[in-house]
């Protein structure tokens, strides 16, 4: 079986290139041929000049022998092939460059949809499904366990320190373990300017274990996580550049993060991997600061907050690490009685696993929605090639009387469409890939500030660019080619060329695609539709508190600034009375979290007289007396809270006085006086004292079913300023460097919650309505060439309708009806088919519904206009057609 | 156009083909071997020495034979060929077809001539 593979490829290999070789053996098995042959004439007793000649003559006309025997070769099916494959593209390079119109219409529409789709997929690639930017990334590895069984694993797929110290310790199969963390909220860096910056806390083996050195100094090393160690970081290649200047003195040098000294003892290099994705981090310092920087996860060794990334011995294959994995686990499980660890490792990438999750989903959409796209440009250049084809089917008729094959023709045809859509996906890649390069980082950073991904198209770039260009150039190539191979013989030759009727299985070809396009096009109009309203929403909406004159002063990371717990406290109190003090500053209140900011927490409660598994998830904050007058939220029923309970809330168990949300009230009591009613969490009883208006507090748009306020101290300062806020913002701010001249502390006014949600809208909206757009403008010229193609091949119909006395509006009406009929039917499936699946649209329609009349009525008619309006543009000329030169250029 | 068209429906295999395998069913050998072995075993087929030539490459072509170079008997270097499977397997075939067809023309022949 193998062996006669290895011979067939042997002979075709040699039928291709070998001529010289085989001309050349030829010749010398005739020479010996002819040698033998005068032996044995001469053995026989023929004198040798005699039995030369015989031997010549016996042998026949050696030339023409050598010719034929060369011949024998040719038959090699793969030179055949190659032939014919030459030949076809050859013809259809010639036959398109006589089209030039056509072709460039078809490579354009081409390149833009797989433009936008390479383009696309260039961003997710450099962002998601990257491997982790390292040297040798296929050896390293992500871990992540899963723990049930015990109480205190909360955080189930961390590490804690000791965890981690036992895989790393024990493994055979990892040449090394790293594991890492990010440095509690954001770091002040001091100096003159001082200023926020994101840190990574890794394990000293970190640079080592990933291949990256530092460019500058060293990276950390053991003795650096040893105890008591000289506090160190290595700060990060941007934070270089940019704050240092990328002054090449840095190390050495001491810097205060959280007010106190580190040590830089090197340069990250560019690209360096943060340790948390793909964002842009400002240093690194070993594990054991954390506490420097704010942290208590260092001290408890069982504190699970650790990431593990493991980089595989050479001959250790992902399999055994697992195995190997596992056995530690286990001994890991059975030092606690019930606990249970499911261990997942997996190649690692840029992206670790729980991010990509979400955005992996958001991914398929955009996928979907850009796909679309391209189907409705695959649609266009179908209709081209048909329309083309039908003038061709002349060419074709003669081919295949003269002997053809279907399957010939059907070649051919193909040869065209994939050299077309290889030139329209090389311009479209190109172009594509070169411009989001430059578009992307323009946009997402109003997003994700600190996001960095690796935008260079890489292996997996070509291959995806180079699959969908097949991919597009069999899609619109195959039905035209089927259709056209197919012709009738006898009509096609007769008629010649002017004639030339629609078919009717042409005309449907044609009226399934446009259908097809415009139902892909109502179906990304209408989802644009309704997410411009989600996005009007977004600016209109009363969120229910007051935002106008509400700033806030972040406190929060007070604690990871290096201050004792008792100091924080007195200087957080001392700033209450600074800025209430402020001439412009109304009211003041701390408040846990900002509404419809990113900081969101859950409890679970429950009817008193409910079961622990009868329990609902309830949002919660943590607010002080004046909180709900300050931002104007009505309180409906009860009171507020006192002075003395907010004071009192230290203790955080036992009985506990709440304000709860309308909605909860209503949940849990309906038609009831919620007052005085009381709610478990898990073993603490909470008493309602009040019932406050429902607030969009999660996402705008929307009111969560169960939100309770508890009494208490946040970390977020809120002001109501009666003068100008941003004036008033300053004086807080003067307020806070007045009391520590080192201290930074954010003060951002109220609305900027919202202006994340406008600007996540604006983004989505705008995505939504440039994909609608440009699927209209490719279906409306599809639609224009279809018509105005099916108005040019009945002029001589319409003509005589015409001369018979038909009238414009009768002459408009018959053609719009038949050539309408696909829109229409292809509008109500895509309407249908968007209102089916609008629901995944809702998390970013902000309120809006699904079903909201405005959104969907607003895209369906609009795209329904366009269409139509394409077809009667198209279809004008025919009622221009003039009865006596229709007739006479018969 | 000036394409060379695939040879005719391979079943109907020339009978030089034929000998030419049955020959090297019997082992390996340089084709003026075999030249010379159709020459002795028969005079009734009379083959043309250089047409030999044309064939065994075509039948290389088509993967039944296989060559390389080796020496002769007179130590000279010559091309000796080989049946491959596909030609060991074809060959079967092919004289199991000669005999049903001969067969079938005796048949017809014998009664009509005495």
């Amino acid at each position: 079986m193998f062996r006669q593979l290895w011979i067939d490829l042997r002979v075709r290999l040699s039928a291709l290139f070998g001529r010289r070789t085989l001309n050349a053996r030829a010749l010398e098995e005739m020479e010996f041929h002819l040698e033998m042959r005068e032996k044995q004439l001469r053995e026989r007793g023929i004198p040798p000049s005699e039995a030369r000649s015989q031997a010549r003559r016996e042998f026949g006309n050696s030339l023409l022998l050598q010719e034929a025997t060369l011949d024998s070769w040719k038959y090699s099916p793969l030179k055949n092939l190659l032939h014919d494959i030459g030949s076809d593209v050859r013809y259809a390079a010639r036959w398109l460059v006589r089209a030039p119109v056509f072709t460039a219409a078809a490579i354009v529409t081409i390149a833009l949809g797989v433009g936008v789709n390479a383009g696309l997929f260039t961003v997710l690639n450099g962002v998601l499904f990257r491997d982790l930017p390292a040297p040798d990334s296929r050896e390293l590895v992500s871990i992540i366990q899963s723990v049930s069984g015990v109480e205190d694993h909360h955080a189930q797929d961390l590490f804690s320190l000791s965890e981690y110290v036992a895989y790393r310790d024990r493994t055979q199969t990892l040449s090394g373990v790293i594991a890492m963390a990010g440095a509690r909220g954001g770091t002040t860096l001091g100096g003159e300017t001082p200023q926020k910056v994101l840190g990574s806390l890794v394990s000293c083996n970190y640079f080592a274990v990933l291949q990256q050195p530092p460019v500058l100094g060293r990276g950390l090393e053991a003795q650096d996580c040893a105890p008591g160690a000289d506090p160190v970081i290595v700060i990060g290649h941007h934070l270089w550049r940019t704050t240092f200047a990328g002054e090449r003195g840095i190390v050495g040098r001491t810097v205060e993060l959280s007010r106190q000294g580190f040590t830089i003892v090197g340069v990250a290099a560019e690209g360096t991997y943060s340790g948390r994705g793909p964002i842009r981090i400002g240093y690194f310092a070993p594990l054991s600061a954390d506490g420097l920087v704010g942290g208590h996860r260092f001290e408890n060794e069982r504190t699970p907050w650790l990431d593990l990334i493991g980089r595989r011995q050479k001959n250790a294959s992902l399999e055994q690490v697992r195995a190997e994995l596992a056995v530690i686990a286990a001994q890991l499980d059975q030092k606690q009685p019930g606990r249970t660890t499911t261990l997942l490792i997996e190649q690692a990438k840029a992206v670790p696993r729980g991010r990509r999750a979400g955005a992996t989903g958001a991914a398929a959409v955009l996928m979907t929605a850009f796909g679309f796209i391209l189907l409705i440009a695959c649609a266009n250049v179908a209709n081209l090639l048909l329309a083309r084809g039908s003038a061709r089917s002349q060419e074709i008729g003669i081919r295949c009387s003269l002997g053809a094959s279907r399957a010939r023709v059907i070649r051919q045809l193909l040869t065209e469409s994939m050299l077309l859509s290889l030139a329209g996906g090389l311009l479209g890649s190109v172009v594509a890939v070169w411009s989001f390069q430059g578009l992307v980082p323009r946009i997402v950073p109003t997003l994700m500030p600190a996001l960095v991904g690796d935008l260079s198209p890489d292996f997996s770039v070509l291959l995806f660019a180079v699959t969908l260009t097949v991919g597009t150039g069999l899609l619109f190539g195959l039905a035209p080619a089927l259709h056209l191979s197919n012709p009738d013989l006898h009509g096609a030759i007769k008629q010649g060329a002017a004639g030339g009727s629609v078919s009717r299985a042409g005309g449907r070809l044609r009226g399934s695609l446009v259908g097809l396009q415009v139902a892909l096009c109502m179906t990304l109009m209408i989802a644009a539709g309704l997410l411009s309203r989600g996005l009007y929403a977004t600016y209109t909406a009363d969120p229910g508190f007051a935002y106008r004159d509400v700033a806030y002063a972040d406190l929060e990371e007070l604690g990871s600034e290096g201050y004792e717990p008792a100091q924080a406290e007195a200087l957080q109190r001392q700033l209450l009375e600074n800025v209430a003090a402020i001439p412009g500053v109304v009211e003041v209140a701390t408040v846990q979290r900002e509404p419809l900011g990113d900081d969101i927490g859950g409890i679970r409660i429950r009817l008193h007289d409910q079961a622990e598994n009868e329990s609902h998830e309830a949002e919660m904050n943590v607010v002080s007396a004046g909180y709900f007058s300050l931002v104007e939220i009505p309180i409906l029923r009860g009171r507020t809270f006192t002075q003395a309970e907010v004071a009192d809330a230290q203790g955080e168990t036992g009985s506990r006085p709440v304000i709860v949300s309308e909605a909860t009230a209503r949940n849990f009591w309906p038609g009831a006086d919620p007052i005085g009613q009381a709610l478990r969490q898990g073993e603490n009883t909470l008493h309602v004292v009040g019932v406050a208006a429902d607030v969009q507090v999660m996402t705008i748009g929307h009111v969560p079913p169960y939100y309770v306020y508890f009494p208490g101290q946040g970390g977020l300062l809120f002001f109501k300023s009666r003068t100008d806020l941003g004036a008033t913002m300053s004086s807080v701010r003067a307020a806070v460097r007045a009391l520590d001249p080192g201290l930074v502390v954010n003060v951002l006014p109220l609305e900027s919650t919202l202006g994340y949600w406008r600007g996540l809208s604006r983004t989505v909206t705008g995505i939504g309505a440039g994909l609608g757009i440009l699927a209209l403008l490719l279906a409306a010229v599809g639609i224009y060439g279809v018509v105005s193609y099916s108005v040019r091949k009945r002029y001589r119909e319409i003509g005589i309708r015409i001369a018979l006395g038909a009238g414009t509006g009768n002459v408009l009406r018959t053609i719009l009806r038949q050539t309408m009929l696909p829109v229409v039917i292809g509008a109500v499936i895509g309407a249908a088919a968007a209102t089916a699946v609008s629901s995944i649209l809702s998390s970013v329609l902000f309120g809006v519904s699904p079903a909201d009349p405005i959104g969907l009525g607003g895209g369906a008619l609009l795209a329904l206009a366009v269409a139509i309006g394409a077809g009667v543009i198209a279809a004008r000329p025919a009622t221009q057609a003039d009865p006596t030169t229709v007739l006479r250029s018969e | 156009m000036g394409r060379p068209q695939k040879p005719s429906n391979a079943s109907a295999m020339g009978t030089l083909d034929m000998l030419i395998l049955a020959r090297l069913a019997q082992g390996v050998m340089h084709g003026f071997g075999i030249a010379d072995y159709l020459h002795q075993v028969s005079d009734t087929l009379h083959v043309d020495e250089g047409s030999l030539y044309p064939a065994l490459h075509r039948l290389e072509s088509q993967g039944l034979i296989e060559s390389d170079w080796g020496v002769s008997e007179n130590n000279r270097r010559a091309r000796f060929y080989k049946l491959t499977p596909r030609g060991r397997k074809r060959i079967a075939v092919e004289v199991s077809n000669w005999r049903r067809l001969v067969e079938a023309v005796n048949q017809v022949v014998d009664p009509l001539v005495p």
